[in-house]
């Protein structure tokens, strides 16, 4: 094995050998290191460095699964965007399901953990059932919202017992589909965004609100002076999470309208998959697609952050 | 789908508090019991309608599985079904077409990546947290930077890319899409980091190899964080759905969650099959999280991943 690769020449002295010694574990450290880390390098370069390659690639092409040439077409697939009208119904229907759904599961999500955290008695039953919305799939979720704003579903049910009484189809009308899908996200995402804020919580010295407390100080107040400004940094966090989410939301629409009625619920994912998969040689296009969705995302990210400031002041 | 992932969080707060430590005074503290008995109600109120608002749409699913079809979209609405129909439950596995494969399906794969990511995801994080080897620190920087990549962007270069190697409509495309995922490498990296180095030190010294420190001295200390990986892993493959309808086209290979939203979409009435069959599918996973319901916690709180 070879022995003088320590980073500094060794003297030849007694120490000297105790040093090549060391070089040559090196070695093998850095051998097992490279061996270890193999895994990941080859994830890294084709499924998602090369992947990212492609889909740029991809998207300056005509591109077909089944076409045998797939011609060169230049930025073609990203100008003509603009003059696409389901593009146009997507991106709008995806900015407003984006943005009401971010602002409201975070701000329910902080309320949740706010409640959850005090030492009250049978805090933990509480935590456990409120995160149950989170932990089932997004189908399951969609079946019991089928259910629930089925025109004489839950919904319906529970409007009727307070007097209430109506027979609306919430999913087969343009004012409400869409809402009514903001709504199931809120309820299952939230709990999830709850655990994050509950963990954070706990990091705050609790010393900060005994001394308010001796201040005589409001718990609306608390919350409101030391509470959120101190979790700015998870609230970042929660938001940038919430809008990569929500800008890609896919499942719900597919199962429950498909996008419809009349493309109300036409989001830009589904749209993408329907190039991909329904529409022939639009493989580029959704590539295209895909490509501007991640630069929103990336921008908007970016954006939240500026607005937010992660800085902590005291 | 499981697209969010999120950057290493560090969310401890030093702050340089200064703590008064005022008596209070003695006369104040009756009133301030009876604020606290009388917050402690609303509290207590509050708790049971955000309990109601997020729990009832499962109870009454739960309930719903067992009445008759024409029972749980019934007007007026019934609570507890007239008659309780168990049977409903052996005949989402007779009606809807192939469901013990499916179950098949959806266990296999959720294992399978479970076991994948269990070692890939320790193995990487380990050379991260310990090992010093050329360019690790960027490669680091990178994993985190193309976390937050939305997955979207990489779904038509990869499908070509699986479609070539001839894995679609195969298990073989979810194992190589999830046989590690990034985000548990952070998870795992972040623990080893926490672990003291003597023990290693004193393996180095006796002379034993890289993998056999990782394999018999670090990966049995690390438990909680193996933990958390498994049953996160196992949520995530469990709830799969996206990558499903994207890879799998035989009905022979989709699992519990494809199967039933395409069962949904042709028997829209089948209320009776579709509430049991939707409790079947979320049976699993609830007993995980209830056992497993601390490690869940610390991981979501580290990685932001579902």
């Amino acid at each position: 094995m070879a022995v003088s690769v320590a980073p500094q020449a060794p003297a030849a002295t007694a120490k000297g050998s105790r040093r090549s010694k060391r070089g040559g574990m090196a070695i093998a450290e850095r051998r097992a290191g490279l061996l270890f880390v193999t895994p990941y390098l080859i994830y890294f370069l084709i499924l998602q460095l090369g992947a990212l390659i492609f889909a740029f690639w991809v998207s300056f092409h005509h591109y077909d699964l089944l076409a045998l040439d797939n011609p060169f077409v230049g930025l073609r697939n990203y100008v003509r965007l603009p003059a696409n009208q389901d593009f146009l119904i997507a991106m709008r229907n995806t900015t407003e399901y984006a943005v009401v759904v971010v602002i409201l599961q975070t701000v329910f999500a902080l309320l949740l953990a706010v409640l959850l955290d005090s030492k009250i008695k049978g805090r933990n039953f509480f935590r456990s059932t409120w995160y149950t919305p989170s932990i089932a799939s997004s189908v399951v979720i969609s079946m019991i919202f089928l259910y629930v704003y089925h025109p004489t579903g839950l919904l319906n049910s529970i409007l009727g017992l307070v007097g209430i009484h109506t027979t609306e189809a919430y999913l087969e009308s343009t004012t409400w589909a869409l809402p009514a899908i903001m709504f199931l996200n809120i309820w299952t995402t939230a709990p999830t965004f709850m655990l994050m804020f509950l963990a954070a919580l706990q990091d705050i010295p609790k010393e900060i609100y005994e001394a308010s407390a001796v201040d005589g100080a409001s718990a609306v107040r608390k919350l409101f002076s030391i509470t959120i400004p101190l979790l700015r940094p998870i609230i970042f966090l929660v938001v940038s999470l919430g809008i990569i989410g929500t800008f890609q939301v896919f499942d719900q629409m597919f199962i429950m309208t498909s996008g419809g009625p009349l493309k109300a619920t036409l989001s830009v994912a589904l749209l993408i998959y329907d190039n991909l998969f329904k529409d022939t040689g639009t493989v580029g296009v959704a590539c295209a697609e895909a490509i501007v969705l991640g630069l929103v995302i990336f921008a908007l990210t970016l954006i939240s952050r500026r607005v937010i400031d992660t800085r902590i002041e005291y | 789908m499981s697209i969010g992932s999120s950057q290493a969080l560090d969310t401890k707060i030093n702050a340089p508090v200064a703590i008064a430590t005022m008596p209070e005074p003695r006369q104040v503290k009756d009133t301030t019991e009876r604020i606290n008995a009388l917050e402690v109600v609303v509290r207590y109120a509050l708790y049971i309608v955000i309990t109601l608002f997020l729990f009832t749409p499962f109870v009454m699913t739960v309930l719903s599985s067992f009445k008759t079809s024409a029972e749980v979209i019934a007007f007026p609405p019934t609570l507890l079904p007239s008659v309780w129909h168990p049977e409903n439950y052996l005949n989402v596995l007779t009606q809807i077409n192939g469901f013990p494969r499916m179950v098949f399906n959806s266990f296999f794969i959720t294992f399978a990546a479970v076991a994948l990511n269990l070692f890939f995801d320790s193995l990487v994080g380990y050379a991260f947290a310990r090992l010093e080897f050329p360019y690790k620190n960027t490669l680091f920087a990178i994993m985190i930077a193309t976390m937050v990549i939305p997955g979207f962007v990489f779904i038509v270069p990869r499908y070509i890319l699986l479609l070539n190697a001839h894995l679609v409509n195969t298990y073989g495309a979810l194992l190589v899409l999830y046989f590690l995922q990034p985000g548990y490498i952070l998870l795992m990296t972040q623990f080893f980091k926490s672990i003291p180095r003597d023990l290693e030190e004193a393996a180095i010294v006796d002379g034993m190899g890289w993998f056999g420190i990782f394999w018999k001295i670090i990966l049995p200390l690390a438990r909680p964080a193996l933990l958390a990986t498994g049953i996160l892993t196992f949520a995530g493959m469990w709830n799969g759905f996206f990558d499903w309808l994207i890879y799998m086209q035989d009905a022979t290979m989709f699992n519990i969650q494809l199967g039933l939203t395409t069962f949904r979409s042709v028997y829209q009435n089948q209320w009776d099959l579709i509430m049991a069959g939707s409790v079947l599918a979320i049976l699993p996973i609830l007993l995980v999280y209830l056992v497993g319901q601390r490690y869940f916690v610390r991981g979501i709180a580290t990685t932001g991943m579902k």
